[in-house]
């Protein structure tokens, strides 16, 4: 297997400008660009398994078939566990207001903690800012502002979310045609390069996809059994609904975090150690996503250096916002590619020259 | 396509089912008279098989010259690049009008993982038509060693 090309400093800085530009775009286009990566996510896993089933004898197309049915019925599944995990909880405002006081009180009893353990922290009076008020004012606003517009968007994106088994079963069936179809558009000169481009992309995202679930399995595995250990009810669901929170870089780790431990503390009021423990479990995890399995999974496979993975996400969290943080990394993995193919190519004076030639001989028989 | 590609040697001991599975793979590619093919030099990164038409191959190496210049329906050009990608070791250009296939290597890389079947008779094949070439390469030299 080839070595994937890196890019040279002139073309990293038209790749994370082109970058940006698409990251803008995506934020507009998310409707579309969400169904898609959904339907990229799940070519990339099932593949294997349709070409397991291909070379056992199976034709592929019902091996495609058999495999996006058998992912419909889990996700059926799945949905209908959540709705009714979700029905039992109660009300969404109501649910909020009372894992925030359940966080309110965690923070409360930290404070007094605080404030036995170091006297100076009286002078800071934190206990008194953590007033009743507050939190139900914060709740409602809460609600107000961005759960009900979140839910609505999310409801609007429901349609293009059902279009993603389609779509998986498309690419399924017939990516292999659609890419000979595109190369077939390749002048001949250029054509060796335009397959190795196909090819490194492919790479690319196949490492991308298939590291990121193995990622997400590892963490949600790791947080689960904690979460358990530590004696927190629906451990399980609570890991991997963190697990899969923590695709948004660094955002959704927080989020995924603070979901936890305000479930702690709601849950075990006169526990606080358990929302410390859970805290702590994140703490260690995050430690262990960032320092063995990502470098073991995403990192490696992307080959995008840290400093600039952190620019990127720095930058796509600048230009769109959570759309940003979450595909500033595979998207600059793919321009990267792409851009650096494009100027090998476009630098190659010997394949222009046979391009120019080959158009000629073209003109002169007439092709 | 298939019996097309079932008249090819390289692809002559695979079943009906297993040629379906490679034409998935392969790139049709039609090349007027006196269009380069592949330079010599250029990385390699993967085999034309003709389909009709001839190639004339043009290597500059001393010893390479005395090999069969021309190849036509059938018969292949660049199968080292299907294992290395060294440079290519001449320069090849459309004697006709011709019409090719190409496999390329990472693809083919992924086929023998996939399925080792078609790889083994695939390998079997190219490693015969090598072994072939390089035997009559040694004719013209002084000193053959025995392969």
């Amino acid at each position: 297997m080839t070595k994937i090309p890196q890019p040279g400093a002139a073309t990293l800085v038209v790749v994370v400008l082109v970058t940006t530009l698409l990251l803008r775009l995506f934020q507009e286009m998310i409707w579309l660009v969400l169904p898609l990566l959904l339907a990229l996510l799940l070519f990339y896993t099932l593949r294997p398994v349709v070409d397991a089933l291909a070379v056992r004898g199976m034709h592929r197309e019902t091996a495609a078939k058999a495999v996006c049915l058998f992912q419909l019925v889990v996700s059926a599944i799945l949905l209908v566990l959540a709705l009714i995990f979700l029905s039992r909880t109660g009300g969404s405002q109501d649910s909020l207001t009372r894992y925030l006081a359940g966080g309110q009180g965690l923070l409360r009893k930290t404070a007094q903690a605080l404030e036995r353990v170091a006297p100076l922290a009286k002078n800071l009076h934190l206990e008194e800012s953590l007033d009743d008020q507050h939190v139900k004012e914060f709740g409602d606003k809460f609600v107000e502002k961005n759960l009900l517009p979140i839910s609505l968007q999310l409801l609007g994106w429901m349609p293009s979310v059902l279009l993603v088994p389609y779509i998986t079963y498309f690419m399924l069936t017939q990516s292999g045609r659609f890419r000979k179809y595109l190369i077939q558009s390749v002048p001949n000169a250029f054509f060796e390069r335009a397959l190795l481009l196909f090819s490194h992309l492919d790479t690319s995202l196949q490492s991308y996809f298939q590291g990121l679930m193995v990622l997400t399995f590892l963490e949600g595995t790791c947080l689960a059994v904690g979460l358990a250990l530590v004696g927190m009810p629906h451990a399980l669901l609570l890991g991997v609904t963190a697990a899969f929170l923590a695709w948004v870089p660094y955002l959704g780790s927080i989020v995924g975090c603070v979901m936890v431990v305000l479930v702690a503390a709601t849950d075990f009021p006169d526990k606080p150690w358990m929302a410390y423990a859970c805290l702590g479990l994140f703490l260690a995890v995050r430690m262990l996503d960032d320092f063995v399995f990502m470098p073991m999974t995403v990192g490696r496979q992307l080959h995008v250096h840290p400093l600039l993975s952190v620019l990127m996400l720095f930058l796509g969290a600048a230009v769109a916002g959570a759309t940003g943080l979450l595909f500033a990394l595979p998207l600059f993995g793919v321009m990267a590619v792409i851009g650096e193919t494009t100027a090998q190519i476009v630098t190659d004076q010997r394949l222009r020259a046979r391009y120019r030639a080959s158009r000629q001989l073209a003109a002169a028989t007439g092709g | 396509m298939v019996e097309a590609l079932k008249s090819i040697p390289i692809f002559h001991t695979l079943n009906r089912k297993e040629i379906r599975e490679v034409e998935e793979l392969l790139y049709e590619r039609v090349y007027e008279k006196d269009e380069v093919v592949f330079e010599e030099g250029d990385a390699g990164h993967g085999v034309f098989i003709v389909v009709s038409g001839r190639f004339r191959v043009n290597p500059s190496h001393g010893s390479l010259k005395s090999v069969n210049l021309e190849v036509g329906p059938g018969e292949s050009v660049g199968e080292l690049a299907l294992f290395d990608e060294g440079p290519r070791s001449a320069t090849v250009v459309a004697s006709e009008r011709t019409v090719a296939v190409a496999l390329f290597q990472a693809e083919f890389a992924t086929l023998l993982m996939k399925n080792k079947s078609i790889g083994v008779k695939v390998l079997l094949e190219i490693g015969r038509i090598l072994s072939r070439r390089a035997r009559q390469l040694l004719q013209d030299e002084k000193h053959a060693p025995t392969l």
